[in-house]
């Protein structure tokens, strides 16, 4: 067992040290550097000039130099500079971690204390009329483009009922007015993203509730413990949704991965101040540092996580063993 | 769905209940498709979705006859009438109608001169004989051709069927540049499902030769594709679609030349969305394959002096079809939802080119002027990707062997 957790955290560096290289390397393709932006907005700047600021900046040598030299720096716990917000990295990412947690973490939890339920009484009834609205609500919550639901959502409660803000994190220039009113403040503009986000998550973890529990429900011991004369209760929780689990545990830890990298589309059309909005920002504004910290925070979330689907699937099922 | 052993049971109970001729029609086989067929018939909403897909196909094949028909340009702006609502009429404005008019009377000057003279003898304009056809072409259309007809001139026909064109009729309303909404999404459609039915196909293709290769052949080729197979699987898909989206192509040497700036945006798109869409298919394929290589018939073929290529693509590739047309199937709804996404944040499909996702990338800015806006393209999405889904479903349904009722 610790063999093969060492094993696989040995690999999921090395699959992080690459992915970082890529990005890096993806990001030098991107049009423009941070120079050429500078000399965009100021006609005075002399050619010398660019040719200093671009050897300050270490931007006249090679992609594979500069990566190592942003790779020594990050090791020194120096995360650089955001260019956009002229702030240091870590000053801009505390506050944006904390936002897009609270969002993921509501809206997760949410959607699996209704998910889970409605799976399960979907799969206990196969081909019954619960059964099949709840199939159609979980293949519309896949099939919805998450920007539109929020949009319509927006419409909806922002403009056409206007109990909601359509969009931010918080209310602008109030005083501080203490925790309590600070967290109502807040929880009202959380309303509407946590709504977009879970409908969506509800028709995916539905979806894979029922089918693994369809699945369970069909085996044999299942039909043992009913003879036995098993209460309905011990039978579908003990013996049907336990071995549901396995499934179910790698969706939701792949889940668990999403609430740090943040939900881009859902921030962005809300303009909610987490770490998913700053990622498009930094990407679409050039700025190098922001984005390749938030896209390595992601990248190395979502394998931290399979390591942890990986390690849960021994505890739920005894039969899985690792050499 | 049914489990096996309650099909079964059914069946033992039906066929006391049933007459000779039935029983008979019972043992009678039928062939693979017609059973697949039977069995997706069952699925209601996969058919439904089956329709919905045909009927959107249909549009995007016949796009350009629509165009022509309705006489709409997906490019034409007219800022005099932005953001109209549904089911309006709207009036060129008046220099679109002039230059018109110039261009006919140089075209026909013979017949623009009979129309003229008409014009001022019935007295229905009071100018000089010069002006009178861009006199009558300044009124209301309707009006104007009313006076024209009036005339009973055979020359004039032309004329009118050119002043009919100074009249649209917006059956979805108008953008925030006065183009026709109706006929952008049906280009749209063009652009989306093509995206759409594009990248599924050539993904499924990439999928299939990396899944044939790392199963066939396993040791080190195995490892090594499979590695690169769930380290991609493992990336957070939108960022790094953005990352992906954001870089300038024509930076790499080697696409500069396939690459040309009028389809560059739709040509990327496919290439991005392809390069992180293959890799559920090679999985699958592998799966299979692995399944079979150590069986029976294979090793016929074998002894029978079959190269690898003839074992890999007759032998193996029909028992991995099936599940490939049901992956292909949702590939096709995740990438126009993926192309969608990227193309409302501004980085897919480059804008005049109209696609789903663009059509929704001002609209959010616009929901107090023009709500319709960003309801209708969002709609077609969630019908597309939801029929998509659908048919995925109902075809894995009848696919799946340990389904089948017989």
């Amino acid at each position: 067992m610790t063999a093969f957790i060492t094993r696989r955290i040995l690999q999921t560096l090395a699959v992080i040290v690459v992915l970082s290289y890529v990005f890096y390397y993806l990001m030098s393709l991107m049009p423009g550097d941070p120079v050429d932006m500078m000399v965009a907005s100021n006609p005075k700047i002399t050619a010398e000039d660019v040719a200093r600021l671009k050897s300050l900046y270490g931007l006249d040598q090679p992609t594979y130099k500069r990566y190592l030299n942003w790779v020594a720096s990050m090791s020194q716990g120096d995360l650089g500079y955001s260019r956009t917000y002229r702030v240091p990295v870590q000053e801009l990412m505390g506050p944006r971690l904390w936002n897009t947690f609270l969002l993921s973490f509501i809206s997760l939890t949410l959607s699996i204390a209704i998910a889970v339920p409605l799976g399960v009484i979907s799969a206990l009834r196969p081909g019954s009329r619960t059964d099949y609205f709840m199939n159609l609500f979980s293949f519309a919550g896949i099939s919805i483009p998450s920007f539109w639901l929020a949009i319509v959502l927006i419409i909806l409660f922002a403009v056409k009922f206007p109990l909601l803000p359509a969009g931010g994190t918080q209310t602008i220039g109030g005083e501080p007015l203490g925790f309590w009113a600070d967290l109502m403040d807040r929880s009202f503009y959380l309303v509407l993203p946590v709504l977009s986000l879970s409908i969506q998550q509800i028709g995916r973890f539905s979806r894979f509730t029922r089918s693994a529990m369809l699945e369970a429900m069909r085996n044999d011991f299942i039909r043992t413990a009913r003879a036995k004369g098993l209460s309905r209760r011990v039978v579908i929780w003990q013996h049907g949704f336990r071995n549901a689990l396995i499934p179910l545990i790698t969706i939701l830890a792949l889940s668990f991965s999403g609430l740090f990298s943040g939900a881009i589309l859902t921030e962005t059309v809300f303009a909610y101040q987490g770490v998913g909005k700053l990622v498009y920002d930094s990407i679409i504004g050039n700025d190098y540092n922001v984005a390749m910290i938030s896209l390595v925070i992601s990248v190395s979330m979502v394998l931290l996580m399979n390591l942890v689907a990986d390690i849960l699937y021994g505890f739920a099922d005894p039969r899985i063993s690792y050499q | 769905m049914n489990s096996n052993e309650v099909a079964m049971d059914e069946l033992q109970i039906d066929t006391n209940s049933l007459s000779a001729k039935d029983r008979a029609e019972l043992e009678k086989a039928q062939p693979m498709w017609k059973m697949v067929l039977t069995q997706f018939l069952d699925h209601k909403l996969a058919v439904v979705g089956a329709v919905i897909i045909h009927l959107f196909l249909l549009i995007s094949i016949f796009a350009g006859q629509i165009r022509s028909i309705t006489g709409l340009d997906p490019d034409a702006q007219n800022v005099a009438n932005r953001y109209l609502s549904p089911m309006t009429t709207a009036q060129v404005g008046q220099d679109v109608r002039e230059t018109e008019v110039e261009r006919y009377i140089n075209a026909f000057p013979e017949s623009a001169d009979k129309i003229q003279k008409a014009l001022l003898e019935k007295g229905l304009v009071q100018v000089a004989e010069a002006d009178a056809i861009y006199d009558l072409a300044s009124r209301d259309v309707k009006e104007a051709i009313s006076s024209l007809q009036s005339l009973n001139l055979p020359e004039a026909t032309d004329l009118i069927s050119t002043f009919k064109n100074f009249e649209t009729f917006h059956l979805f309303g108008t953008d925030e540049l006065g183009r026709d909404v109706f006929i952008r999404l049906v280009y749209g459609t063009r652009v989306s499902m093509g995206v759409g039915v594009l990248v599924a196909i050539a993904s499924a293709l990439i999928g299939l030769l990396i899944g044939s290769l790392a199963g066939f052949y396993g040791g080190l080729i195995d490892t090594v594709l499979m590695r690169v197979t769930d380290a991609l699987l493992s990336l957070p898909t939108i960022p790094v679609l953005i990352v992906m989206a954001a870089i300038d192509l024509t930076k790499l040497p080697w696409l500069k030349a396939i690459v040309s700036t009028s389809n560059e945006s739709i040509f990327k798109m496919v290439i991005i969305l392809c390069l992180f869409s293959w890799m559920t298919v090679a999985r699958l394929v592998r799966g299979s394959i692995l399944s079979i290589r150590e069986r029976e018939f294979v090793l016929a073929a074998r002894t029978l002096g079959a190269k690898d290529s003839t074992i890999i693509v007759r032998h193996m590739f029909p028992n991995v079809i099936a599940p490939m047309l049901v992956s292909i199937t949702l590939g096709v709804g995740e990438s126009i939802l993926f192309e969608a996404a990227l193309s409302f944040l501004g980085l897919g499909i480059m804008p005049p080119t109209p696609s789903w996702g663009n059509m929704l990338n001002n609209a959010q800015e616009l929901i107090y002027q023009a709500p319709f806006l960003a309801i209708l393209p969002g709609i077609l999405i969630l019908l597309t990707t939801i029929s998509f889904n659908y048919l995925g479903d109902g075809l894995q349904d009848a696919i799946d062997p340990k389904a089948i009722r017989r």
